[in-house]
């Protein structure tokens, strides 16, 4: 019984020793790295969604090989959560208390980074520009001081939506919508009613929400088109999506579509039969390296370059790692702006000040800019429209303050 | 009107059947192997699985996909022998508490498997079938739902002329209903056990690269289709291969039917309702529509 | 009451000296095994004592879950008066489901609880005015938080989580042990072994076999009280079905009935991942093979376990603490 005893007591000091070795002041800063922590859908459902985080590790990474900021490199440590809030609550409890983050960057998903919120902000732990449009992540900055999201609010998306449906076809459209039944789905939706305003009732004929563990949408797109619609929404994600177009397409349906960012990569709508797909229309923020306009854009060709060296197996025309590159290049505006003496503090206060023009990998016009009250890192978008097979951005920049 | 609405109504039951040939065939597979073996196979979706990605990454590779196909079946059929052999036979006279969570852990072992080797991410598979829109009176299906219900169909069928036609399926069926006498008879009946699982396997397999085309192909594709298959087969009857195809039909419709008409079901409790069916049959009348009722042996 | 006094006492040291020794953030993974721990206990009852497979534990664990969130979020219950109704809650529905089952058989049975667990999130996320739907409930910081996610009586937050769930874990597990030692475990272990034998000689089947279901639904609702508790959060998608068949791996490898087999089946469950991490070439960030080998462990298990019972058939009979 001594001999366990002196055996547990031995292998405890050893993690204690372990646990103690990491930093003195702030942590996860020391004189030579930074240490940002992330949880995302790596496998699951969603897991296309995680390219952010592989984007953002890839431009660390070209960074990091260009000297860092600061003379700092930066050490990026995501987890696998598979779409499921309470692993990322456990993941962020692991990532804060274990390895000793200095602050929680991109999270995945608006469920995962509602579920953090609360444990973040008590730890004084910051979580920026998160990977989520719920529009509650910009707004709630009283109650959630160390909390910033990134991506355009889904709500003002759904909004843009609606009002282009007023603006287009005010009189005779019949909508019809297809949504995700969880709370991002729930969200656009919601800003969609608020864009066609008074109208909404009598414009929108038909909505059917479907879980994201059903394994197809036949069902619910023909119940759709059997509503007698002219006009599709689909606030849909990934597979579930292309499955709207193609069943729009077998039934014979042919509305005018508008579909979700989310949703809207090249990749994904290419995969929908051209002639249903034609038309469709979605906004556009970052820039989607399919585009033709942007074939030969640096911002573009460096993203390239990066997932070529950097992503080993990474796809060139992936929105979602140029969406994560973005991401990245304005995190190490953000820590170059919080200065050599990097605390939390810092960082907090220049990612409230950020007035960013020159993103190489956001559709030109498109700025980062936030201010302490005004906490929505993107909030201008350009519409686009899907043209034989690639997407074609048309109308301005325009503003998706919520 | 009413014509719009009939032809609504008729979409959602056409489309029904499609999705439902998809159930009947995953169901067909449970109970053959039920109906040889006695065992409830929880791996039999992950199996399924596994053999779509063969096939995928066979056709990846330039194969056509009629050889690709036949490979996988080869294959499947091989894995099933095999793994009946290796795994199952040991303990297949002890405790069915011990080969259902063998089963267990074989489904959580493939789907293991399937993501370390082929990744998370949805791939797009090509099928035999064309996925290009036939439409008749309004109500739209294209080759490939035709081509699913002709298959499960078919499958059917054999299975049928294998168990009641032949020298082979006499044996299949004496073996599992009484291994000690069959043995008496001169029925190898290891073999026999063995051979249900491979049939099961090769059903299995059909059963995936029918549903991949409309699934999209991914580790977790069959994992919603196993509740449904297995309310297909409860619903059939589980020592019933014509009950396994028909239940599988009658639930593809039914479930349309339900989610839409029934809104408050809507599209969110299409999984439930088929629970409810699983627990409605087996508690009223659990030899389902087509078996029959089996003895309870002490 | 013949007790192993001395490996008692002995895990009842290590228990209260680990805290102290290791990092506050294994202090809340031990605190997180301690839930499975009680989980796996209820499941030994009902499917290693009375026969009766349940492929859906996961989903007691959800009632009892659900119960403390809304609970504490709602109704401004503090989170440790929450724990016996959540025992009671999960209990009384156990018994509820005890019934039904009573008519399926040992497959049919299984497959019934396969399906309630996978459809189970489902139904969370359908009614979602009462269960917050797929967002979830928070309860971190609230008021009926004890220690407001800071800490109690100078204790790490980590540490009081730890505190708690080992202390409710041991009275569980004394709870467990006097029932299976008493004529209850009894007749359980007699109708599993042969129910026309045991009704023969007078054991009331219908009775015990649904007392097994309440007894061990009511351990795992308390269990999911106390991970609500530990993570402060839950969804819909906390407990898919995959929980519940870890579950089963735990009390398997447990072989359903020792006390240190159900502490290494819960730091199985824990801790896999960090082993399977330890294989080189194989990169934990895919969750693939982890699951596999979750997998191959049952697989493996359940091959060896025949050989191993045959050697020690003895065993099968008695109850933890060697009465006969």
């Amino acid at each position: 019984m001594t001999r366990n005893l002196c055996v547990i007591a031995l292998a405890a000091l050893t993690l204690a020793g372990v646990a103690a070795a990491s930093t003195a002041g702030t942590p996860g800063v020391t004189s030579t790295t930074i240490t940002l922590g992330s949880s995302g859908p790596l496998t699951g459902e969603a897991a296309a969604a995680a390219g952010v985080l592989r984007g953002a590790d890839g431009y660390f990474k070209y960074v990091n090989a260009r000297g860092g900021v600061n003379g700092r490199k930066i050490d990026f440590k995501y987890l696998d959560d598979g779409y499921d809030p309470s692993r990322t609550v456990q993941n962020v409890r692991e990532l804060i208390q274990q390895d000793n983050v200095f602050a929680l960057f991109s999270v995945v998903g608006t469920n995962g980074n509602l579920a953090i919120r609360d444990f973040a902000n008590a730890s004084g732990v910051p979580t920026v520009f998160s990977a989520a449009g719920a529009t509650t992540l910009g707004r709630d900055y009283v109650k959630y001081p160390w909390t910033i999201g990134y991506l355009p609010p889904y709500g003002e998306e759904g909004e843009l939506y609606g009002k282009h449906i007023l603006a287009t076809n005010g009189k005779k459209a019949k909508v019809a919508v297809l949504y995700q039944s969880d709370d991002y789905g729930k969200d656009v939706l919601a800003g969609f009613r608020r864009g066609l305003g008074a109208k909404a009732r009598t414009l929108i004929v038909q909505t059917v929400g479907y879980d994201p563990t059903a394994s197809d949408v036949q069902s619910q797109v023909a119940q759709l088109k059997a509503s007698g619609a002219n006009t599709f929404c689909i606030f849909a994600f990934g597979k579930f999506a292309i499955q709207a177009f193609q069943y729009a397409n077998k039934l014979g349906w042919k509305p005018q579509i508008y579909v979700n960012d989310v949703a809207s990569a090249s990749s994904i709508m290419q995969l929908g039969p051209r002639s249903t797909a034609e038309g469709s229309i979605s906004i556009a923020w970052g820039k989607d390296p399919a585009t033709p306009q942007f074939k030969s854009d640096p911002g573009v060709l460096l993203a390239a370059k990066i997932i070529k060296k950097y992503i080993p197996g990474g796809n060139p025309s992936d929105g979602f790692l140029a969406a994560g590159m973005a991401e990245g290049f304005s995190m190490v505006d953000a820590l170059k702006a919080a200065g050599k003496n990097l605390t939390r503090k810092s960082l907090m206060n220049a990612v409230t000040h950020m007035n960013e023009a020159n993103n190489p990998f956001l559709v030109p016009g498109v700025k980062v800019h936030t201010t302490p009250t005004f906490r929505f890192p993107i909030s201008s978008v350009q519409l686009q429209r899907w043209h034989n097979g690639h997407w074609v951005l048309f109308g301005g920049v325009q503003s998706a303050k919520p | 009107m009413i014509v719009a609405a009939f032809s609504d109504f008729m979409q959602q039951v056409v489309s029904g059947l499609a999705s439902g040939g998809i159930y009947a065939l995953l169901a067909l597979a449970l109970v053959i192997i039920h109906r040889s073996t006695g065992v409830i196979n929880f791996a039999q979706g992950e199996m399924a699985t596994l053999s779509a990605f063969v096939c995928w990454t066979l056709v990846d590779h330039g194969w056509a996909f009629w050889p690709a196909f036949a490979a996988t079946l080869a294959l499947s059929f091989a894995g099933g022998v095999t793994l009946q052999a290796v795994v199952i036979r040991p303990i297949q006279a002890g405790p069915l508490l011990g080969i259902v969570i063998l089963t267990i852990g074989l489904l959580i072992a493939f789907n293991g498997l399937d993501t370390w080797i082929w990744g998370g991410a949805a791939k797009q598979f090509q099928g035999p079938f064309s996925t290009a829109p036939i439409r008749v009176g309004g109500v739209a299906f294209s080759k490939q739902d035709l081509g699913v219900i002709a298959v499960a169909l078919v499958a059917v069928v054999l299975m049928w002329l294998l168990f009641s036609k032949t020298r082979l399926g006499l044996g299949l069926r004496a073996a599992a209903v009484n291994p000690v006498e069959s043995r008496l008879v001169g029925i190898r009946v290891a073999a026999m056990l063995a051979l249900g699982w491979g049939l099961a396997a090769m059903l299995g397999a059909v059963a995936g690269v029918m549903a991949a085309p409309s699934l999209f192909l991914e580790p977790n594709m069959m994992q919603t289709v196993l509740l449904y298959a297995f309310a297909a087969a409860v619903l059939g009857g589980m020592d019933s291969p014509i009950g396994a195809v028909v239940g599988g039909l009658l639930l593809g419709v039914l479930l349309n039917l339900v989610g839409t008409y029934v809104h408050w079901i809507g599209g969110e409790l299409r999984l439930a309702t088929a629970l409810a069916v699983i627990l409605g049959v087996l508690l009223i009348r659990p030899s389902g529509l087509f078996g029959r009722a089996a003895l309870r042996r002490a | 009451m013949r007790v192993k006094l001395s490996a008692f006492a002995l895990g009842a040291l290590v228990l209260v000296v680990l805290p102290f020794v290791l990092t506050d953030f294994r202090t809340v993974q031990l605190a997180t095994v301690g839930a499975y721990f009680i989980a796996i206990l209820g499941l030994d009852v009902l499917t290693g004592h009375s026969g009766q497979i349940s492929l859906g534990h996961g989903a007691f664990m959800a009632v009892g879950a659900y119960t403390t969130a809304i609970l504490m979020a709602n109704h401004g219950v503090r989170d440790l008066w929450t724990i016996p109704i959540a025992a009671g809650v999960a209990g009384v529905i156990g018994l509820l489901a005890g019934v039904p089952a009573l008519r399926l058989s040992g497959l049919y049975l299984a497959l019934a609880t396969f399906g309630i667990a996978v459809v189970l999130p489902t139904i969370l996320k359908k009614f979602d005015h009462f269960t917050g739907g797929s967002t979830g409930i928070t309860l971190f910081g609230k008021p009926t938080q004890t220690g407001h996610g800071v800490g109690v009586w100078g204790l790490t937050n980590n540490q009081w989580l730890y505190a708690l769930t080992w202390t409710v874990g041991g009275v569980v597990f004394l709870i467990a042990w006097w029932l299976l030692d008493s004529r209850f475990g009894r007749s359980l272990r007699a109708i599993r072994d042969s129910e026309l034998a045991a009704v023969a000689s007078g054991v009331n089947r219908a009775k015990y076999k649904v007392l097994a279901f309440g007894v061990s639904a009511a351990f795992a609702g308390v269990a999911g009280a106390l991970l609500a508790i530990n993570v402060a959060y839950v969804a819909p998608d906390t407990f898919p079905i995959q929980l519940s068949l870890y579950l089963l791996v735990g009390a398997v490898v447990g072989f359903f009935g020792s006390i240190w087999g159900a502490v290494f089946g819960a730091l199985l469950i824990q801790f896999l991942p960090d082993i399977v991490g330890l294989i080189p070439h194989v990169d934990t960030k895919q969750a693939g093979p982890t699951t596999l080998f979750f997998g191959l462990v049952l697989v493996v298990l359940m091959l060896v376990l025949p050989i191993v019972l045959r050697a020690a058939s003895k065993l099968a009979n008695r109850s933890y603490f060697g009465a006969q």
